[in-house]
């Protein structure tokens, strides 16, 4: 087998929460059997954006914010990978919310994983768009995914509970791969640093994989059950909503496998050049 | 001005016709009156008689109704630009006749639409011939509609330029031969009254004013920039096409929607061209061949995007349709002011290629080496368009489809990877290319990253590392550059005169050259495709000349700063700029030189 890079050492602080994210991505990886050749791991800029060093995949290492467009671009291209979307709050819901909201919308096929740690992380500790201590007003992605058309997958995990963690990250995996689009995953993922929420946010989740009575296919169950808790000052961890009917966008079969020997097509470029002819 | 509104059939007859072997007209009027009909009606009609095309339109940047103006140029030899002059100006309204009165020929003939009453007067030269006829009028009147003076209008100007009734009926009739039949024969009418009126005011058949030689011109393509730009991407093995709605590029995102799909590619409209850009590098990250294109506004916006192709080693076509900066600037207007920002737009160094087509013809051969030259220098190759070259139509002649050929340098199979000991996306090299395993590629696992990484692809800032990455880097440009696109050169190589100029400004300026040399001056000229690394032929040229004056659109002087910066002396150039958002004149260029040249 040819020698490849060898994945790198987290470069996080101890008891950071990316840690228990790329803990249940690579668990999730090999339960689903997923051979690392078809994967692309791709990431946004910050802390949460060294994660595709750290697993052995093809990795990419994006521009700040512009995580989704280069990861719809790779999902369109070669719709054979598996293709896997991490970055910040900051990334995904400052710099970047414009391509968020058209990626919802859009329904490619990809996971998209976002470590909330309310804070700019890397960048030492600035106001994110997320956060919820000091403005009290934190913009909740998951609320924010659910108004917009298309939207087939959405569901919050915390990195302190990695059983549930796991299940939602495979949960997201296997719609993606499904073909049912985009999976969009928000992991309240602490920053212990600058932000250190465990206890706060534990005490602040209601688990909707826990109650019977909770129907995640039923989107207005999803809203009202989220402005209710935000009302009581909680919010709701689990799948808040999913359609398993949903269609991924359609992108042709791989480009990046084409034969693109000219001469196959020379007639039709021919019968183009034509079209022009005076 | 000698406006002719009644019978006077004994004057035409009498005074011998002209004979043009060169013609540009124009039609003007509101944007609703179709002045576009009339002037594909003689497009195609010209086309017939074996002629050289060049068209091109200037529509005031608003929804609908504005000024619109439609030009056309047919000439026995081919020329790639409008002519200095307009010999036969077709107005629905004043403002037209105000528009095109600066640059009339003074011995041009207008035709006037006199609805509303007679042309302006005092604004055309009297040696002008004016024919008014109140089009307008006539086909409300007999026909009912409005719209119908256009084929009204195509009667008078077909006598005007001794075309044949039956021949102008059918190229009416081919024109319109998608629509009901009964249309057709609407139209038909139209152009019949046309005729009839025509009779009246002198203009029997055979008794044209003028007559337009006929050509033998082999069998041509009339194509854009941005099609045939688009083309060539697509012959080249492009698949992947992201872009954003703009003036002058939106072209390039409808012609690759249309057509990729059908060759299992794909043209998305993004949110914005942040977006376009990076869902492009995703695309080209998968091996896939890809581009993305935009004007000034959206070009900048996607700078740190280019930016980080030049530092991870993604290939990518970037397109830079120019238009009338700075900011929004006059979106449809011609400019070629973003040199600079091509060259130098995004931050740190990197290594790029900016190519310019030197005419619409050869956007498909720029369009397809782009395509290649993106593979084998894993990095953005820019493409400097601008509005005229865009979106402008002419005759060329046919693609060499049989001469595209798809380079994948060093792309790796699935079976030469396997093969290796080991797998390094940023292997150094000698020509600083690395070889290249895509994603699902078993054992080719690799990181692409914009931060600065050792050959792994891990994150090294370490300082030795660094030197020699960023040399790499820089050593694929050396790679490459005896192949880059050499410019087109016109006149003897001893002329002690230089014309230096690209884009659409390159076909005007030869234009200028041959009056130049009509005129007994020496010169030659010089149409770089390649803008940036600047190539030693510009250099020599600018070197071996006495003089050599840099034509451009803009203020800055962009074009002669870059050639100077790269080492042409400064001394001999003269910069010759224009930014007022309408094209040179070849009459313009020439007599500014034989001025300049009489002061030395
Ligand atoms: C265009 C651009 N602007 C700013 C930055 C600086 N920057 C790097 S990471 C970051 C924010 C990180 O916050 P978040 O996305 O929440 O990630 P975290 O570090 O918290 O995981 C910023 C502002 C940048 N890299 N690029
Ligand atoms: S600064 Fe915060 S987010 Fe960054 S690694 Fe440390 S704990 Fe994690
Ligand atoms: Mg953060």
């Amino acid at each position: 087998m040819t020698k490849t890079y060898t994945p790198a050492e987290p470069i996080w602080c101890a008891g950071c929460g990316d840690f228990g994210v790329q803990g249940a991505l690579e668990r999730s990886l090999i339960d689903l059997n997923i051979a690392k050749h078809d994967v692309m791991i791709l990431a946004g800029i910050g802390c949460s954006g060294t994660l595709q060093n750290n697993v052995g995949t093809y990795g990419y290492h994006a521009l700040h914010g512009r995580v989704l467009p280069a990861a719809t671009g790779v999902a369109f291209a070669n719709p054979d990978l598996t293709v896997i979307a991490v970055g910040g709050d900051g990334d995904g819901f400052a710099i970047g919310a414009g391509h968020f909201v058209h990626s919802v919308k859009r329904n490619p096929n990809l996971v998209y994983i976002v470590m909330n740690n309310s804070v700019y992380g890397l960048t030492k500790g600035q106001d994110s768009p997320t956060m919820d201590s000091s403005a009290a007003e934190g913009l909740d992605s998951t609320r924010l995914a659910l108004s917009i058309p298309g939207a087939s997958f959405i569901a919050r995990g915390f990195s302190r509970w990695s059983a549930q963690l796991h299940e939602l990250t495979v949960a997201a995996l296997e719609h993606t791969r499904a073909g049912r689009g985009f999976a969009f995953l928000e992991v309240l993922s602490p920053c212990v640093t600058y932000n250190d929420t465990y206890a706060s946010w534990e005490s602040m989740l209601d688990n909707l994989d826990e109650d019977p009575d909770y129907d995640p296919t039923d989107l207005s169950m999803a809203f009202s059950r989220g402005v209710a808790l935000d009302a009581e000052g909680r919010m709701p961890a689990g799948v808040i909503y999913r359609n398993d009917g949903a269609v991924g966008k359609e992108a042709p079969p791989s480009m990046a496998g084409q034969d693109l020997n000219p001469a196959q097509h020379l007639d039709a470029y021919r019968g183009i050049m034509n079209s022009y002819a005076v | 001005m000698n406006v002719t509104t009644k019978p006077n059939a004994g004057d035409a007859a009498a005074t011998p016709k002209r004979q043009l072997s060169d013609i540009s007209v124009m039609v003007a009027g509101q944007g609703g009156d179709g002045s576009l009909t009339i002037a594909s009606l003689l497009s195609a009609q010209f086309a017939s008689r074996g002629l050289h095309l060049y068209s091109t339109s200037n529509i005031a940047s608003r929804i609908k109704g504005g000024h619109a103006a439609a030009f056309l140029r047919a000439s026995v030899v081919p020329t790639g630009c409008m002519g200095d002059h307009i010999d036969l100006l077709v107005a629905f309204d004043d403002e037209a006749v105000e528009m095109a009165a600066p640059n009339m020929a003074p011995d041009g003939i207008v035709v006037f639409d006199a609805s509303k009453g007679a042309p302006p007067e005092g604004i055309l030269a009297d040696t002008i011939q004016v024919f008014a006829v109140p089009f307008g009028r006539l086909a409300v009147r007999d026909l009912g509609r409005d719209l119908l003076k256009n084929c009204l209008g195509f009667g008078i100007v077909s006598r005007i330029l001794g075309i044949v009734d039956d021949a102008a009926e059918s190229s009416l009739r081919q024109r319109f031969k998608r629509l009901p039949a009964a249309v057709v024969e609407t139209n038909v009418e139209a152009f019949r009254i046309g005729l009839s009126h025509a009779d009246e005011i002198g203009l029997g058949e055979g008794t044209s004013p003028w007559t337009v030689d006929e050509a033998e011109r082999e069998e041509h393509l009339m194509i854009a920039g941005n099609e045939a730009l688009s083309f060539g991407f697509l012959a080249a093995g492009g698949r992947f096409y992201a872009g954003y709605p703009i003036t002058p590029a939106s072209e390039i995102l409808g012609w690759l929607q249309r057509h990729l799909p059908k060759y299992g590619g794909m043209a998305i409209q993004a949110e914005d061209e942040l977006s376009a850009i990076n869902m492009a590098t995703g695309a080209a990250l998968t091996g896939t061949r890809s581009m993305a294109a935009s004007s000034g506004p959206g070009f900048v916006l996607m700078q740190e995007g280019v930016s980080q192709l030049g530092s991870a080693e993604i290939p990518l076509v970037v397109v830079d349709c120019q238009r009338a900066g700075p900011s929004t600037g006059m979106p449809t207007k011609v400019e070629q002011s973003d040199i600079g920002t091509m060259i130098n737009g995004g931050h740190g160094d990197y290594p790029k290629v900016v190519l310019s087509p030197a005419n619409q013809g050869d956007s498909f051969v720029i369009g397809a080496f782009a395509t290649n030259l993106a593979q084998r220098i894993q990095g953005p190759v820019i493409i400097a368009m601008d509005r005229a070259m865009s979106q402008d139509s002419t005759t060329v002649k046919p693609f060499d489809l049989e001469g595209i050929t798809v380079d994948n340098a060093k792309r790796l199979t699935r079976e030469e990877v396997l093969k290796l000991e080991e797998y390094k996306r940023y292997k150094i090299t000698d020509d600083g290319v690395s070889p290249w395993a895509v994603p699902g590629t078993p054992g080719g696992q690799n990181l692409v990253t914009g931060n600065e990484r050792n050959e792994w692809g891990l994150v090294s800032a370490e300082p030795k590392n660094r030197n020699k990455m960023i040399d790499k880097r820089a050593r694929k440009i050396e790679t490459v550059r005896d192949d880059l696109p050499k410019g087109c050169r016109w006149g003897d190589a001893k002329a002690p005169i230089g014309l230096l100029g690209f884009g659409s400004a390159g076909p005007i300026i030869e234009r200028a050259a041959i009056r130049l040399a009509e005129a007994g001056t020496d010169v030659q000229v010089l149409r770089p495709r390649t803008i940036w690394p600047v190539l030693d032929e510009t250099i020599d040229f600018i070197r071996q000349c006495e003089r050599v004056y840099v034509i451009e659109y803009n203020e800055a002087g962009q074009l002669a700063h870059t050639v100077s910066g790269a080492g042409a002396p400064k001394e001999k150039m003269v910069s010759l700029r224009k930014y007022d958002g309408t094209p040179f004149r070849a009459v313009d260029i020439a007599n500014t030189v034989l001025e300049k040249e009489a002061a030395e």
